[in-house]
């Protein structure tokens, strides 16, 4: 399925729709703004924690809208698409649209470091935060990718975003005054396979709690879970036909 | 140019093919007429590669080839300019300035190159018909792939696509049309497969057309098709 010739292509086409988004813009600009604001109202490492968490989110935001939309719009019945290079091209725009977040997340992150270092609080295990950060912005592509063959428009990235509300809803409910699951997941250890499942259920959702260092067991899963869409994603682009 | 062989295609319970074979010369202009429903798109979808047949195959021989949908659509966020412009690594090959070429195209089609600026979704069904026209010609196709050829356009576009496609012909580019519009066809075609019900019930070259047309002492083209698909 790799075409690298397409690859151009396709960057042309994901840059021209990630600036004509305005909530793909808005959500890139965004990000930045209230993690320095929190670093100017709180402190540097309030200001981390909070990039660190969310960033995998701005490749969500970036994923919505990946297939379905092309496909029932009648886009790719396109000279630029002829003798299946449609199917490429969907599956090309996965690594683009991968390069290219994962290009702005690294230099908000080399911005991030700079800020650290000259306040002397940067620490290299934020190098490895940033990677899990990455590992889960790449996963959080693939799955809305798959889940764009299904669902149109943004609606593949907002039945993720409600999953992920209802999960933390069901954490907040669930919260008691004994030792319970969310001090099971601050600690990284787990007393059974119950709630090691529980706690891989809720990773599979929201993928970002793996750049705690201490749940980087789950960053497996977490890679699983990406290598799994991936084929999933080839398998029903290999089977695809424009019917319009 | 193209060969197809015994292709058949289902799209759940409808048969929209059935053994459909034919063979399209080099330097040609085949009409491929249907009434709706027939397979006529289904037959140049596959063609183009963005439908599988269930069985049989297609043989289209190496060379640039260009499609023009019915109703063409593009990436709504895109505008004319950038849209040609994807279309760089398939450019005129020739050493001609690229924008010389697409406004020498734009002229022999009456496009306005003003609207290049905007983005073809905002065009009216005819210019962007137009647009597909320019998008495709600019890369000089050796297989032009059309769709209802003139859906949308007016008289003058008419004619001005109907000069453009015997000057393509002239220069060795194969066109196959699909259409409704039989006196044009029949105008300006070189052969002709006809399709019912999925299933190709005449396929001619013009000479054979002509012998049919006086077999059948049939006036026209269309009354050939209305006796062949007994409408």
């Amino acid at each position: 399925m790799f075409d690298t010739a397409l690859f151009p292509l396709t960057w042309r086409v994901m840059r021209c729709r990630l600036v004509a988004s305005p909530l793909t813009l808005a959500a890139g600009l965004a990000f930045p703004a209230v993690v320095v604001w929190i670093g100017i109202r709180d402190s540097y490492e309030t200001a981390a924690k909070f990039f660190f968490f969310l960033f995998p989110h701005v490749f969500l935001i970036a994923a919505q809208d990946m297939v379905r939309t092309d496909i029932d719009g009648g886009a790719l019945e396109n000279v630029l698409f002829l003798g299946g290079r449609f199917r490429r091209f969907l599956w090309a725009k996965n690594f683009v649209l991968a390069g290219t977040v994962g290009a702005y997340t690294l230099l908000l992150f080399a911005l991030l470091s700079a800020w650290g270092l000259a306040v002397g609080k940067f620490s290299p295990v934020h190098a490895a935060r940033f990677g899990m950060g990455l590992l889960a912005g790449f996963y959080y592509i693939g799955l809305a990718g798959t889940l764009s063959y299904f669902l149109r428009a943004g609606s593949n990235a907002l039945v993720l975003l409600l999953f992920q509300a209802a999960a933390v809803i069901g954490l907040l409910f669930s919260v008691t005054s004994r030792t319970g699951f969310l001090d099971y997941a601050a600690s990284g250890r787990f007393p059974g396979l119950g709630s090691k499942l529980l706690f891989g259920g809720l990773v599979a959702v929201l993928p970002n709690v793996v750049v705690a260092g201490r749940l980087a067991a789950f960053g497996a899963e977490v890679l699983a879970g990406l290598a799994l869409s991936l084929f999933v994603q080839d398998r029903l682009a290999r089977g695809l036909e424009l019917r319009k | 140019m193209i060969e197809a062989h015994r292709l058949s295609k289902h799209f759940g319970p409808v048969q929209a093919l059935r053994d459909v074979s034919f063979k399209i010369r080099k330097g040609t202009i085949t009409a491929m007429l249907g009434e709706n429903g027939a397979g006529k798109t289904t037959t140049l979808k596959i063609i183009l590669g963005f439908l599988r047949p269930d069985s049989g195959t297609v043989i289209v021989a190496p060379g640039r080839v260009g499609y023009i949908p019915d109703r063409p659509a593009y990436f709504t966020w895109l505008d004319g300019w950038t849209i040609l412009g994807l279309s760089d690594g398939q450019p005129a090959g020739n050493g001609e300035d690229s924008g010389a070429r697409i406004l020498a195209v734009a002229a022999d089609l009456l496009f306005d190159p003003a609207l290049l600026r905007r983005r073809p979704g905002s065009y009216s069904a005819g210019n962007a018909k137009k647009f597909a026209y320019l998008q495709n010609l600019i890369a000089r196709p050796d297989l032009l792939v059309v769709d209802e050829p003139y859906a949308a356009l007016d008289p003058p576009s008419i004619k001005c696509v109907r000069d453009l496609f015997l000057k393509l012909r002239d220069a060795g580019t194969t066109l196959l049309l699909s259409s409704h519009m039989l006196a044009e066809m029949e105008r300006i075609a070189d052969g002709f497969i006809v399709l019912r019900g999925g299933t190709a019930i005449a396929h001619a070259g013009i000479k054979e057309w002509r012998l049919l047309r006086s077999a059948r002492t049939a006036p026209d083209l269309e009354s050939v098709f209305l006796h062949l698909t007994g409408s």
